[in-house]
């Protein structure tokens, strides 16, 4: 068990070293985000002047949802863990992993966890320099229960984010090009996990439908946690349950694709 | 002039023929346009849910807009986006040796090497959308009033084409343009937005200095209150102004570029 967690600690400090050489690509990102930031700031700045409230909400806390999606994108959202996934199984990377005493998801899970780590700690410092604008807007609830609620919940949507990558990264086993697929996906993902907007904007029963897909749990289930649009810690603690199921669905479809996968596979050259 | 549009024409066949071999590939890339266009048509709606203007525009007065958006950046995606985004990557591999030994203008020949119909087949849903929205206004504009709108529009699409011109220019300085389009991608966005929702020092960015939101509001207000000769000026200015500077960007990174060929 120890051994095996030693493992894993070097497959993340590597991650952590090769991500560290990319920190400038992070923080390209980090910086192109405010942009998008501005446009929400924007856009919703100019909805808020003709009602004080949408779906509840002041200006405020629809803005703070906004920058605390942002944060947890960066701290927790798969970037590009389908596409590294897909091109070490097109250029036969993978073979590697077959013969030596290594779980792959595992392994790529504690790259993504350090990968992860270097992006979230590099989307703080453009968002630290447009704080002394934004800071007005902020507007957190303070019940402690949210932090104990709301740390399984980012936990549980890093792993099912992670999941959806990892999945998508092994349909390269039976398709060439997996871009087309993950871009789809990406909007989908944008609506249903309340990227574009918060999910309580949709009509009820529309949002009572989306509870049940695990899009829900991927970025709108913490940031509305975090940011007071869930109020009730026991629905909380439901959708944590949703959340835990989805995850294990996840990671069984995970496993038949990879052992089905690899059925498929051809490991060429020594 | 007649040759180079013989080439595109050559080059268009190419294109058509090859997508007709990856007609998966096809319909993948084409659904993958039209649910991003139905994202921010769904935006739209939700946020019209809530609320009757933004920024003084009525529901949809906004999808205007944002179709007017889209079909500006179709037309992109269709035209130019994939031989473009190349060019980053072929400056970086050397393989941009094959366009300068080709027989035409450099940059005509890295620009439109590839058409993507996806993109030119989902213009035509922008166009729908700009319809639509145009049909529940109750807006009759005239034939002058198109052809205005349309050649707004074509504005329009040189100030994005110059815009990612400059932008994967920045390879032959920087060796690898990955994630530059990202950049454009960010930029655009504003093109979504009323002017009027803009102010202080976001006005003064975007508004005037970046042409990202005179691109999609010029041709909208055009054809929701009628021709106005200041908007058109503008426009024209900044499509000829931003042009220039991409040839000018284009031609002074060319000279850096170094073959990575042996």
């Amino acid at each position: 068990m120890l051994a095996s967690f030693h493992k894993y600690r070097h497959a993340f400090l590597i991650g952590l070293q090769s991500n560290i050489v990319y920190r400038w690509n992070f923080a390209v990102r980090g910086f192109f985000s405010l942009f998008h930031l501005a446009v929400v700031f924007i856009l919703w700045g100019a909805a808020f002047a003709a009602t004080p409230n949408i779906g509840g909400f002041a200006l405020g806390p629809t803005l703070t949802y906004f920058v605390v999606l942002l944060v947890l994108q960066f701290f927790i959202g798969a970037f590009n863990e389908d596409y590294q996934i897909s091109e070490e199984i097109r250029n036969g990377l993978i073979n590697q992993f077959l013969l030596k005493p290594i779980n792959y998801f595992v392994y790529r899970f504690s790259i993504f966890l350090a990968a992860r780590l270097v992006s979230g700690a590099l989307i703080l410092v453009p968002l630290l320099l447009a704080f002394p604008a934004i800071r007005g807007y902020l507007a957190f609830p303070h019940e402690w229960w949210r932090l104990a609620l709301g740390v399984p919940a980012l936990a549980l949507s890093a792993l099912l984010q992670f999941s959806i990558a990892y999945c998508f990264g092994l349909l390269t086993f039976w398709f060439l090009e997996i871009q087309g697929f993950v871009i789809l996906s990406m909007a989908v993902e944008s609506v249903l996990g309340g990227q574009m907007f918060p999910l309580d904007l949709l009509p009820a029963w529309v949002f009572h439908g989306a509870q049940f897909l695990p899009f829900y749990y991927q970025m709108y289930f913490p940031g509305a946690i975090i940011t007071g649009r869930l109020n009730d810690p026991h629905v909380i603690l439901r959708g944590i349950g949703l959340e835990a199921c989805w995850v294990l669905v996840l990671l069984a479809i995970a496993q038949t694709l990879w052992v089905r996968g690899l059925r498929r596979h051809t490991a060429v050259g020594g | 002039m007649l040759r180079h549009l013989e080439i595109w024409l050559a080059c268009a066949r190419y294109s058509v023929v090859r997508t007709l071999m990856f007609r998966g590939d096809f319909i993948v890339w084409s659904l993958v346009e039209f649910f991003w266009m139905s994202v921010n048509l769904l935006l739209i709606s939700v946020i019209y849910d809530h609320t009757t203007s933004v920024a003084g525009w009525s529901k949809y007065e906004m999808m205007l807009l944002v179709g007017t958006a889209m079909l500006i950046q179709r037309f992109l995606m269709g035209f130019f986006w994939s031989s473009l985004f190349e060019m980053g990557r072929n400056v970086r591999t050397g393989n941009f040796d094959f366009f300068l030994a080709q027989p035409g203008n450099i940059l005509f020949m890295a620009s439109t090497r590839k058409l993507d119909p996806d993109g030119l087949l989902n213009s035509l849903v922008a166009g729908g959308v700009v319809l639509y929205s145009a049909h529940k206004l109750d807006l009759h504009p005239g034939l002058a009033d198109v052809a205005l709108y349309v050649f707004m529009v074509l504005c329009g699409l040189v100030i994005h084409y110059s815009i990612l011109v400059i932008s994967m220019s920045a390879a032959f300085w920087l060796t690898s343009a990955q994630g530059i389009e990202g950049g454009y991608f960010t930029l655009t966005e504003f093109s979504r937005l009323p002017r009027e929702a803009f102010r202080g020092v976001a006005r003064f960015l975007f508004v005037w200095l970046l042409p990202t939101v005179v691109v999609s509001n010029a041709p909208a207000q055009a054809i929701i209150h009628g021709f106005n000769l200041r908007w058109v000026g503008w426009l024209i200015a900044i499509a000829i102004g931003w042009f220039g500077v991409a040839i000018f960007v284009f031609y002074r990174g060319l000279r850096r570029y170094t073959s990575a060929s042996s």
